[in-house]
């Protein structure tokens, strides 16, 4: 059985690289051996599940991974809480701010870490970034040149929740709805409610039409964890071996 | 793009570009006493100053963090920080804006560190044109010299030492500033630049400069109604005012 289990260990096939846009000055494309697998999805919506359960295969299949999420730079994420908690910064700075930390990121973490050779595991990429400004009414062409900068994924996976399930899922945890995820800086509704299900409703919205795009799978995130770890295992054994 | 005037805004931008060391910030200083001495609503704002986004660009270049599309980034988020919550505020309320530096100053540098034009200048496209722009146009020589008589240690980012030009940071500066020099003449006439011989004596420079502010802007609609010349003793730039502005 450990004979057998090592042998299986898929060395993975090169994929072909290339960034959304113009990219990172000074990389190089073809070093970068490792894979990018990206789980999008709302708050509650199953994301650190997956990963998790991911890492535990990817990991007994021999692979090495890493795992960047959105805030999670040294340069900028106390930074961003603070304008965060304060609500002080308008729509064009956020933006920015939020694009230093995933530049710095896909600079420092990301871009290493597949030239390491490693499967790095993201907990949401640009398009979440995206979205929230689209809904912000920020411009799509200007978001499309700032994210250029991203290298484009294996495979992207968009964990799909209606916000009926949402709001339930956010009361089981926290009994409460978060400020920024019920949209609450829109000025919506005073209803919070209200206001995180117009947000999330807008949010999936954005997220179908950014799909016609970037072309990310949609995955039902309605059934069991198990049911829908095995759909991403199932894609994510089909990139390794390069199909 | 368009200018401030031709978005119909009742106030007006003016900004200074240059070489560090090209007396750019003592001739934009100049220009706000004079016109907040006749009472004029004057508002000044400096290149990498927003309180929030200075902390995170500090720590970047103490540690040398900061790669030239973080370098980029930081900077667009500082400049649009001020853009959104005081230029286009004062302006929309009628004031005469001044800038030390402004998106010239990204599309130069950012370029010379390797990022794409395109990309640089699609970022900053939410940004107007300012009314008038000075570029103080100084022999390399002269403003390298000014920067390195006054500091003696230069430091990582602002000698371009991320870019491995040299590993001599008085050299590396210098192949540095060259190029950024280039890239401001590339875009002066692009971007009507007004190029000052930075050259001669401040106060042959800043008669010019009032000259052509009092030609192109309608300085008596400026006029605070009621507040008399602004008090020197609550300027904030005073003192701040030579040399701490490089990078």
């Amino acid at each position: 059985m450990k004979r057998a289990s090592r042998s299986h260990i898929v060395v993975p096939r090169r994929s072909e690289r290339r960034f959304y846009g113009h990219g990172v000055p000074r990389v190089d494309l073809d070093q970068l051996a490792g894979k990018l697998i990206v789980v999008e999805g709302a708050d509650g919506s199953g994301r650190s599940t997956q990963i998790e359960m991911l890492v535990e295969w990817l990991e007994g299949s021999g692979h090495a991974t890493v795992q960047v999420g959105l805030k999670r730079s040294t340069l900028v994420s106390e930074e961003l809480d603070q304008a965060q908690e304060g609500n002080i910064l308008s729509r064009t700075t956020l933006s920015l701010f939020y694009a230093t930390d995933f530049s710095d990121q896909l600079e420092n973490i990301i871009l290493p870490a597949l030239k390491a050779g490693f499967i790095v595991l993201a907990d949401r990429y640009i398009y979440t970034l995206m979205a929230r400004d689209m809904v912000r009414g920020m411009d799509e062409a200007w978001l499309k040149n700032l994210y250029g900068i991203a290298l484009e994924p294996d495979t992207v996976f968009y964990l799909n929740v209606p916000p009926q399930e949402l709001v339930q899922r956010s009361f089981a945890k926290n009994t409460a709805l978060d400020y920024w995820e019920s949209g609450m800086d829109l000025g919506l509704s005073r209803d919070m409610f209200d206001s995180f299900m117009n947000y999330q409703t807008s949010m999936q919205k954005t997220f179908r039409h950014l799909q016609t795009t970037y072309g990310f799978t949609i995955v039902d995130g309605m059934r069991s964890a198990e049911l829908i770890s095995a759909e991403l295992r199932k894609k994510i054994s089909a990139v390794l071996a390069g199909k | 793009m368009k200018t401030f005037a031709e978005l119909n805004f009742p106030g007006r931008l003016i900004a200074v570009e240059g070489l560090d060391g090209s007396g750019k910030s003592t001739q934009i200083y100049l220009l706000k006493r004079w016109l907040e001495l006749q009472g004029l609503k004057v508002y000044f704002s400096e290149w990498n100053s927003s309180e929030l986004v200075k902390t995170a660009t500090s720590k970047g270049k103490k540690r040398e963090l900061l790669t030239p599309t973080t370098f980029s980034l930081i900077h667009a988020t500082d400049f649009a920080d001020r853009y959104e919550r005081h230029l286009v505020p004062l302006l929309r309320g009628g004031y005469l804006v001044l800038c030390d530096r402004y998106i010239f100053t990204a599309f130069g540098r950012d370029v010379v560190r390797g990022c794409p034009p395109e990309w640089v200048r699609g970022l900053y496209n939410f940004a107007a044109l300012p009314d008038l722009t000075f570029f103080f146009k100084a022999d390399l020589e002269v403003s390298l010299q000014r920067i390195l008589d006054g500091r003696p240690q230069l430091k990582y980012f602002e000698a371009g030492m991320d870019l491995r030009l040299s590993a001599d940071p008085y050299e590396s500066f210098r192949i540095f500033q060259g190029r950024i020099l280039e890239q401001y003449l590339a875009m002066s006439t692009e971007f009507n630049f007004v190029v000052i011989d930075a050259n001669q004596l401040v106060e042959a420079q800043q008669a010019t400069v009032r000259e052509l502010v009092t030609q192109r802007v309608n300085l008596a609609s400026f006029r605070s109604a009621e507040r008399g010349p602004a008090k020197r003793a609550l300027d904030p730039h005073r003192k701040s005012r030579v040399r701490e502005t490089v990078e």
